[in-house]
């Protein structure tokens, strides 16, 4: 299927990350997202690249759109250090604990997530939301 | 960006934030409550009435906020969040942890 490309490389710097929800906010508007699935698509975004900021030890991380006519895809790459997503478990808030919380919640609000994680080759979130969909 | 301001209220830190709260700026909302927290213990009311934006990492200073005053056996109770707020602290659980008002 045709799509319509956007590529970014950003340095691993926090200040960065209110621009990516902007860039994603733009994309999505034009597409024809709902004010809900733009705000939704803001968290995700910043979430696997405040991952890539926080965990990756790398100094730059990718941003790839994928813009088809009924979905957005993005992919949120690092060739840092990786890890083992498998090890991650649903929060357990009974516990509290300050972070972990991240992918939950792209999980949680994403129409389709993987992650390809490997040490020391790094990190790639592949997230999917489609558009007029109720998740 | 984000704006923090504070005043005693009724023996209650009121505390409004306004902006966004991400990985670049929750460790000064951290820092900040904490010195608040150390100059005199009292329950915390976080207004974000004008707080556009969060994500887990601004949650996890109020988690770690929360913590310190559970120790004190104070409490944090949130005003006036935005449906995409209460969005995010329903789906991660925590608007059962913490006390949601308005």
């Amino acid at each position: 299927m045709n799509c319509e490309n956007i590529n970014m490389e950003i340095t691993s710097n926090p200040e960065l990350v209110s621009i990516i929800r902007l860039t994603v906010s733009g994309i999505a508007n034009k597409m024809g997202f709902s004010m809900e699935d733009i705000d939704d698509l803001k968290v995700c975004i910043s979430e696997a690249c405040t991952n890539a900021i926080k965990h990756s030890n790398d100094t730059k991380f990718r941003v790839d759109f994928n813009i088809f006519k009924n979905k957005l895809e993005i992919k949120v790459k690092d060739e840092g250090i990786g890890y083992d997503h498998n090890s991650l478990q649903k929060p357990d808030f009974n516990e509290l604990k300050e972070s972990g919380m991240g992918i939950f919640i792209i999980k949680s609000l994403m129409d389709e997530v993987s992650i390809e994680s490997e040490d020391k080759k790094g990190t790639t979130i592949n997230m999917t939301k489609y558009l007029g969909v109720d998740s | 960006m984000i704006n923090i301001e504070s005043k005693i209220i009724d023996s209650c830190w009121n505390v409004s934030l306004s902006g966004e709260l991400d990985v670049s700026n929750c460790n000064e909302l951290k820092v900040y409550l904490n010195e608040l927290l150390e100059k005199e213990m009292l329950n915390i009311t976080l207004d974000i009435k004008n707080l556009e934006y969060i994500d887990s990492t601004g949650l996890g200073v109020i988690i770690s906020i929360l913590k310190v005053l559970k120790s004190n056996e104070k409490e944090i109770s949130i005003m006036n969040a935005r449906d995409n707020i209460k969005k995010i602290l329903n789906i991660t659980g925590l608007d059962k942890i913490f006390n949601l008002e308005g």
